[in-house]
């Protein structure tokens, strides 16, 4: 049985300037699919054009040329609030430095994606308190996010991303911001949330720790993806090892 | 080099010092026009019957003051909330502090000197543009006003550039002891104020009781005097901070506790935001309710006194023209009068002692006497009602006085039968009265005969017998010059205030706006709807300004008790100034969701 692709990236260039002006090329024509159910990450090293596919990705930016379809719907001609829209329903995002709205407690934060929709008072206690539950933070609901950790936030963060149940999950250096246990707690919720409730994730990363969780790793650089590495049967310690060996030449 | 590099920072961020700038110029501006008129002393002494302008004025002043200084110190927040991490830059790069020292007194006193200098001058020609606004109005006569008053642009200017030398040394100070790494991530937190319960039970109950005997006091300003508006002053002061510190906050949070509310669109966020701001904002929106108060209260009694005058002539004359001997002119004149109720004819002839009129006219047509209200207050007409032949014939006479011209007023009144009449000596003078429906809509046509009559009777025209015009004309003007320039001073003070408290509300929530930027950037990120975004900022705006209006009008709904000994009917027309008011700050809530919107909403493609 074929598992159905969330995310379809075919041939997308993006160029900056104006075409009478000095242009410069992010993105040199990429192409890469994701699963339903997989674990994927993108690495690259600063100015490789990681950010720019991801803004792509989560329609915060347009693409110049080729096609991007999330749970196959083009989101290229997507506008105004068919995008807003989209975003709410079927993207969630984790970024580096979580951005949760300090005003709002961490259950007002998680229930946002829900309230945005209009969703029931009754169907929102649930759906946030389950995802609570399986990111262990049921107990830190009433508290403000000046009260909690790093690794508390990103996991309120995660839930929020987490709770209307998206097509995928986008992580936009998740860990960066973490020390290095949280970090570890935080990355291995992940895993555990891709292998049992089958969440489809993609990681945006030049961490090779983090890395080191994902199923299959695409390599980009100038523009393109230039080699992909797959986790296979592989110890997570051995694939680590595989990622330093490919970056240490890669890169290069 | 430094200085170039403030340079382009300024026009990197041209669009708020823009928004600073006019802010600025705004502010000077007001504060000019204002005190052109309160610092105006023979304007004041000239055109008060009231010994107590000067002292309101003063007051005024001071209060006008305190809140250009409050708006300076936001305004100048604002300007270091924009420069901080500029100057936290210039500082890591090794600029040395008492170079960075210069450059924030020379930014700061640069904007404001030129601030001052563009506003006072705007000031000349707003002080020119308003009054005559307010002459062409309203049949106004004043004296001893001019725009251009050379006091008023001395006092707005020192007290201006003091105000920014002060500012450019508190920023001085406050920069040079942050230390660089907090200058350079100022990542603003809103400070969260945890509240028990108790406290605000008891602040809740203490500022409707200040509220409440407040307004007691106004009420029985008669019994109370000077001492009930004292502690009226400090009770509706206190109570309305506490009001806001604890009343609004817990109804927010019951609004949050209504899950039919909170889970809908962004209102939990709105919420959030709104119940934040609140204690932020406490001490500023209790002012803004007392200003708002101060500046509608002014307006209200201003256009108290315009409609108060053509009342105050009622009680003075029960006929509205009267023509002793009309000329062909005023006969003709009068046909164009509208709305008229009633007319009657007289016959007079005098000699050197006495009045002759014809019984069966006053019979027919009594005169009519202006009939008062009673009991405590001040005195009101209440309608006109006939005098009868009897109580004439009986002796009083005085009503007859009405028609009348003052020459007549010493002489014996008798009223005769027609044949008795025919028989004294001289000829006979008409005399023809008129009341109409509506003084006011005909008084055009009304000074035009009154000027008629004073050519048929001389007297009118000279000393005692202009004094003694009892003609409701004659009346009306001299309470129109009484009360005009009373009347004057409280749209100019209202209008000064309301200008002045709506700014400074203003700036608060736009200084307070870039801290926003990330939040609503980041509600677009996770796929808000760019109008529901624009409703919940219309929303958390509007309630900002929503509230201290609604405490400030019912303030002044129970401040006006306290005209109730000086005026008539203080609560007449109330909706004219009230529909002014809040038009004037539905424009400042329209601009200020503007330009926030403007700042706060990041084109996200």
């Amino acid at each position: 049985m074929d598992t159905p692709t969330v995310v379809s990236v075919k041939d997308v260039k993006k160029t900056y300037g104006k075409p009478n002006e000095k242009q410069y090329t992010a993105l040199k024509g990429v192409t890469f699919d994701v699963k339903q159910g997989e674990f994927v990450g993108i690495m690259g090293a600063s100015g490789s054009g990681k950010s720019t596919l991801l803004n792509i990705l989560s329609t915060l930016d347009q693409p110049t040329a080729g096609q991007v379809k999330i749970n196959g719907q083009a989101i290229n001609g997507l506008k105004g609030n068919e995008l807003a829209d989209f975003r709410a329903k079927e993207i969630g995002f984790m970024f580096q430095d979580f951005n949760l709205l300090e005003n709002l407690t961490a259950y007002e934060n998680m229930a946002l994606p829900l309230t945005l929709q209009n969703v029931g008072g009754k169907k929102v206690r649930d759906l946030v308190t389950s995802i609570a539950k399986t990111l262990s933070i049921d107990s830190l609901l009433n508290k403000y996010p000046t009260e909690l950790s790093g690794g508390q936030k990103q996991r309120v963060s995660a839930a929020r991303a987490l709770v209307h149940n998206p097509a995928i999950l986008f992580g936009d250096e998740p860990t960066g911001a973490l020390d290095s246990k949280s970090a570890k707690e935080l990355l291995d919720t992940m895993a555990q949330l891709n292998e049992e409730q089958r969440v489809s994730i993609l990681l945006v990363t030049h961490d090779p720790f983090s890395a080191s969780y994902c199923q299959r790793i695409l390599f980009i650089k100038d523009g393109q993806i230039g080699q992909e590495l797959v986790h296979g049967d592989k110890s997570r310690e051995a694939f680590y090892q595989d990622i330093l060996d490919t970056l240490g030449t890669f890169n290069h | 080099m430094l200085l170039k590099l403030s340079l382009t920072g300024i026009k990197g961020r041209l669009k708020d010092y823009l928004v600073l700038f006019s802010g600025l110029i705004m502010a000077s501006a007001i504060f000019y026009m204002f005190e052109a008129l309160a610092i105006n002393k023979s304007f004041i002494t000239s055109n008060s019957p009231v010994s107590m302008a000067g002292f309101v004025f003063q007051i005024g002043s001071v209060l006008l003051g305190i809140i250009t200084l409050v708006y300076i110190i936001y305004a100048n927040n604002f300007l270091m909330s924009m420069r901080r991490r500029d100057y936290g830059m210039f500082m890591m790069l090794g600029a040395k502090g008492r170079k960075i020292a210069q450059l924030i007194a020379a930014e700061t006193l640069v904007i404001g000197t030129a601030a001052t200098l563009i506003g006072t001058a705007l000031g000349v020609g707003l002080t020119q543009i308003v009054s005559n606004l307010l002459l062409s109005q309203m049949d106004i006569q004043i004296e001893h006003f001019s725009p251009f008053y050379l006091p008023a642009v001395l006092v707005t200017l020192i007290f201006f550039i003091v105000l920014f030398i002060i500012a450019a040394v508190v920023n001085q100070f406050q920069l040079l002891k942050t230390p660089v790494l907090q200058l350079l991530r100022d990542d603003q937190q809103p400070n969260r104020v945890s509240q028990n319960k108790l406290g605000r039970i008891g602040q809740i109950i203490f500022g409707l009781l200040f509220l409440v005997v407040g307004y007691y006091m106004m009420i029985k300003v008669a019994t109370f005097q000077m001492m009930g508006l004292v502690v009226a002053l400090v009770t509706i002061v206190l109570g309305t901070y506490f009001l806001f510190n604890a009343f609004f906050g817990w109804v927010i949070t019951l609004l949050k506790q209504n899950s039919k509310i909170r889970n809908r669109g962004l209102n939990n966020f709105t919420l959030a935001q709104l119940s934040f701001r609140i204690k932020d904002y406490t001490k500023m929106l209790a002012l803004v309710a007392i200003l708002f108060a101060l500046a509608l209260g002014a307006i209200t009694v201003g256009i108290g006194y315009q409609s108060e005058i053509p009342e105050m002539a009622e009680t003075m004359a029960p006929y509205d023209v009267v023509l002793n001997q009309p000329n062909q002119e005023a006969l003709r004149l009068t046909k164009d009068l509208k709305g008229v109720k009633a007319t009657a004819n007289y016959d007079v002839k005098e000699d050197a002692k006495a009045v002759y009129y014809r019984a069966t006219q006053l019979k027919k047509t009594p005169i009519m006497a202006v009939q008062l209200s009673e009991g405590s207050g001040v005195v009101r007409a209440k309608g006109v009602k006939p005098v009868t032949l009897s109580a004439i014939q009986a002796g009083d006479t005085s009503a007859l006085q009405a028609i009348q011209v003052p020459s007549q007023f010493s002489k014996t009144v008798k009223v005769v039968s027609d044949a008795t009449f025919n028989q004294v000596a001289g000829a006979a003078t008409q005399i023809k009265t008129y009341r109409v429906k509506d003084f006011a809509t005909n008084l055009a046509i009304i000074k035009k005969l009154h000027a008629q009559q004073v050519i048929a009777n001389p007297e009118l025209a000279k000393g005692d017998g202009a004094a003694m015009d009892r003609s409701k004309y004659a009346n009306y003007k001299l309470a129109n010059s009484m009360f005009s320039g009373l009347e004057f001073m409280g749209f100019f003070l209202g209008i000064a205030f309301l200008a002045m408290l709506a700014s400074c509300l203003m700036f608060k929530i736009l200084s307070g706006a870039a801290s926003d930027v990330k939040r609503y950037t980041m509600l677009a990120k996770i796929g808000t709807r760019r109008k529901l975004l624009q409703q919940s900022i219309a929303k958390e705006i509007g309630v900002l300004f929503l509230l201290p209006g609604i405490v400030g009008i019912i303030h002044v709904l129970f401040g006006l008790q306290l005209f109730k000994t000086i005026m008539i009917n203080p609560y007449h027309d109330l909706w004219i100034p009230f529909s002014i008011f809040i038009v004037l700050y539905a424009i400042y809530y329209v601009l200020t969701t503007w330009l926030y919107k403007g700042i706060v909403l990041k084109e996200v493609k």
